[in-house]
């Protein structure tokens, strides 16, 4: 029989000893909580400051530049809190969608045979990487954007478009008809192509070849959605921008600040996303290259048939990483003004309500939650994507 | 059948002329620029649109810019198309400095020597306790640049444990150098003279404290020379420019690299409370921008902390840089230690080593090593976010160089300070990277 020798023999086993360093780590860390959260009541007691989400209720009262969703001054926080939100989305939904396609460009031309092209798409992304995203963000806006001549003097596409300093200004129509129309339409016409095509796939799977009345339909399906364009717009109020005085009136308008976000954002997030391509590319064996090669394939049909569909699944889970890199790289649109979560939310809010804890963990949620979300759909991705081991 | 008589001979065909080898340069070109129609479009849309890049960039800053001028008008008077760098060289000092005092500006310059002089001697192989030369660039050299850049004098503005460390950083730093100067000489180093004095004293744990004896007699005289003189007290709002940026990117990383490791070994533990309490740091400071955490620490630090203490806004910013570049530290550590094969636990472990001692001796070492391009990589992506502390009002380089806009003479000067900083930041940026590169493959030679 084994005699615990002494009374700390105890420690000396290894599952005491783990439960015992956890326990006085996790009381470390509730004490560490207790003394901030203390000290954070101390502190909002002697400034006079409340705690909790009731000013989410209550009249904003400033006004946003800018907006995707209808906003006024007399509107509540929660729908500050949406416009950022929407906001911020909108802007990275554009920059990953152009970035990803100018980025997977960039990428394969790096690879090009072409010596001058793969140099010149070398000095592309050399160039935009080693310069930090802020400066360029303010480059665009204050030397690109804002240099664009003032409204009276600015750039006028027919009439109904203008390129001016403060913004790009469009025609739009009026609001005497509920948007909610124009979205179900547009839902509409995108279901029944997205539903031909599928019966055109199907098609085409089975019979190798198409059939007349599938055509006819695509057709048909064609002329009813210019017909219906045609017919709406007869009964819409189309407000186009005018000059007025120093401003452009009517219409709609896209402010500099999105223009020079979204282009820096785009060209650096390019930037990125091509040399991830590049890496995906060129971590596919070579004797695939010398395979094709051999059964005659042109470069383009070895880059389309052979290389990109082995190079997704090596490219995928970085360029999602790179997605949700511009989303939080949208931030930075802060720097030159432009109405996005941090901006409206983080800075005027707390400015105007000091409620900075609520604030501050409310953004920091919806980052979370879309890295969140990201993250999710990648793995779903990648679990569909991966090679089926038998 | 007369097979036998028709049976053909068979001659073989003439060989085919081998392909033209000859590897002219214009052979070359042809083969690779001009094969096809659609290549030989491709290769001139790209000579055209490079020489027009090219041409229009030298146009604007180096063939009608100005370099002589007191005024922005005066730039746009003459030269209204061409660059006007007559106001970025103006400012050109503050770019570099920020406010800090003309008259006291050597003392940066000085700072920036001695922490680059700090880690020469890592070039020497003969030197003793290499090791320790990055682990004293991080523990000591902090303190002595803060004596330098802030000033002040032994006791009044800089404290007791700082004035301490101070002149025992300084004590290292010789310390350091005269065992390099010794080694390269092939004599015994410092250490060794004084071996047989302290071997009469002390008889175990000789080399340990005869390098206490030295490090103490070094630092000593030191501390006296410095406490007879008063360097002119420099407020930390009047640092700025490069200076500031470098400041904050350098403490981030290496203040990055201790948060990191803690994570990284603290997410790969068994034990379930310090494994999720790690995760959850690591994933949710890396789900979120570093601006939001910037002002976190600006708005939310004076709520939590209590209301004694005041941190001015560069301890802030410090602090919100370090949890952010240590949790994506964490991960590139964490990629290093999955790099280090099982082989080496289970070897550390049968020589009976613990837990932290096959961390420390075996494990770390050989995956920190492995790290140096991760790492330097890192150092590129801090600086380049570095610029952010400009939005919430540090004067680092991008905010002074935003505010030459402001100034009356150069009102306005926006293109030119913005173009400047980019190329600086390009220069810095990419041949870091292209060493970190070149340091990965020889990384990789050495291993294979």
């Amino acid at each position: 029989m084994v005699q615990s020798r002494n009374l700390f023999s105890f420690l000396n086993k290894d599952s005491t000893r783990a439960n015992i360093i956890q326990g006085v780590a996790l009381l470390l860390v509730l004490c560490l909580f207790l003394y901030l959260f203390s000290n954070a009541a101390h502190n909002l007691d002697r400034l006079g400051m409340m705690f909790g989400f009731d000013f989410l209720n209550s009249t904003a009262g400033f006004d946003i530049s800018w907006s995707i969703i209808p906003y006024n001054p007399g509107m509540s926080y929660w729908r500050v809190f949406f416009v950022g939100i929407t906001n911020t989305l909108v802007l990275s939904f554009v920059v990953i969608f152009f970035g990803t396609v100018i980025g997977t460009i960039v990428g394969i031309l790096r690879l090009s045979h072409n010596p001058l092209v793969a140099q010149l798409a070398r000095c592309y992304v050399e160039v935009v990487r080693n310069v930090p995203l802020l400066i360029q963000i303010i480059f665009w806006f204050t030397a690109v954007f804002s240099a664009l001549p003032p409204p009276r003097r600015g750039y006028e596409f027919g009439g109904l478009f203008f390129l001016n300093n403060r913004g790009f200004y469009f025609p739009a129509p009026g609001t005497d008809i509920s948007p909610i129309w124009f979205i179900g339409a547009l839902c509409a016409f995108a279901l029944g192509g997205w539903y031909l095509l599928r019966i055109l796939r199907a098609v085409k799977i089975t019979q190798a070849k198409m059939p007349l009345s599938i055509l006819l339909g695509l057709g048909g399906w064609g002329v009813l959605l210019v017909a219906c364009g045609g017919v709406a717009s007869r009964f819409l109020s189309w407000s186009v921008p005018a000059l007025d005085g120093f401003n452009l009136e009517g219409g709609q308008y896209i402010p500099a600040a999105f223009g020079a976000a979204f282009v820096a954002m785009t060209v650096y997030r390019s930037a990125a996303i091509a040399e991830t391509v590049r890496a995906g590319m060129q971590s596919i064996d070579k004797g695939q290259h010398e395979a094709a090669a051999t059964i005659g394939f042109s470069r383009y049909q070895t880059l389309r048939l052979v290389l990109i569909p082995q190079a997704v699944r090596a490219i995928i889970p970085p360029l999602a990483n790179s997605w949700l890199v511009a989303v939080k790289d949208s931030s930075l649109a802060v720097a030159i003004g432009f109405p996005e979560v941090v901006s409206v939310f983080m800075q005027t809010s707390i400015n105007q309500t000091g409620r900075a804890i609520e604030i501050i963990s409310m953004v920091m949620g919806f980052y979370i939650v879309v890295s969140l979300i990201i993250s999710y759909l990648l793995n779903r991705y990648n679990a569909h994507v991966q090679y089926k081991v038998r | 059948m007369n097979n036998d008589a028709g049976l053909k001979q068979f001659v073989a065909k003439p060989a085919r002329v081998p392909p033209h080898n000859d590897q002219s340069l214009v052979r070359r070109i042809h083969s690779r620029c001009f094969n096809t129609p659609g290549n030989s479009v491709l290769t001139i849309a790209v000579i055209i649109l490079a020489w027009y890049i090219i041409r229009s960039a030298l146009d604007w800053a180096v063939f009608d810019a100005m370099w002589n001028a007191d005024t922005r008008r005066e730039c746009l008077n003459i030269s209204p198309n061409g660059a006007c760098w007559a106001g970025v060289i103006s400012w050109f000092n503050g770019l570099i400095y920020g406010r800090y005092p003309a008259d006291q500006q050597w003392r940066v310059d000085l700072g920036f020597i001695l922490a680059v002089m700090w880690l020469f001697p890592l070039m020497s192989k003969k030197i003793a306790y290499r090791n320790f030369i990055l682990v004293s660039w991080i523990g000591l050299y902090p303190f002595f640049g803060a004596y330098l850049f802030l000033g002040g004098e032994f006791g009044a503005e800089v404290g007791i444990i700082h004035a301490l460390f101070t002149s025992l950083a300084a004590g290292f730093f010789i310390l350091l150098y005269a065992n390099w100067l010794l080694a390269a000489l092939n004599q015994p180093d410092l250490c060794e003279r004084v071996r047989p004095l302290v071997a009469w004293l002390f008889p175990r744990g000789i080399q340990v404290i005869c390098l206490l004896v030295v490090w103490g007699a070094l630092s000593l005289p030191v501390a006296l020379i410095l406490s007879q003189m008063a360097l002119e007290p420099v407020a930390i709002e009047r640092w700025g420019g490069l200076f500031l940026t470098l400041i904050i990117a350098t403490f981030a990383i290496t203040m990055s690299i201790p948060i990191g490791v803690v994570l990284a070994l603290g997410r790969q533990s068994k034990l379930p409370v310090i494994h999720w309490m790690s995760l959850l740091t690591i994933e949710l400071v890396r789900a979120v921008p570093l601006i939001t955490v910037l002002f976190m620490a600006v708005t939310l630090l004076p709520i939590f902390l209590p209301s004694d203490m005041e941190l001015d806004k560069l301890s802030q910013v410090l602090f919100a840089v370090c949890i952010f570049s240590g949790a994506y530290m964490a991960e590139n550590i964490r990629g290093g230690l999955q790099a280090i094969p099982r082989g080496q636990y289970e070897a550390a472990q049968s020589l009976g080593l613990g837990y932290s001692m096959t961390m420390l001796l075996i494990v770390l070492p050989q995956a920190l090593r492995l790290m140096i391009p991760n790492i330097m990589t890192s150092f590129i992506s801090i600086l380049k976010d570095t610029t952010l502390v400009s939005i919430i009002g540090l004067f680092d380089i991008m905010l002074m160089a935003r505010n030459i806009a402001n100034d009356k003479d150069w009102i306005g000067l926006h293109t030119e300070p913005i173009a400047m900083i980019s190329i600086l930041f390009f220069i810095i940026c990419y041949s870091m990277s292209q060493y970190s590169l070149n340091l990965e493959k020889r990384l990789k030679a050495d291993r294979s």
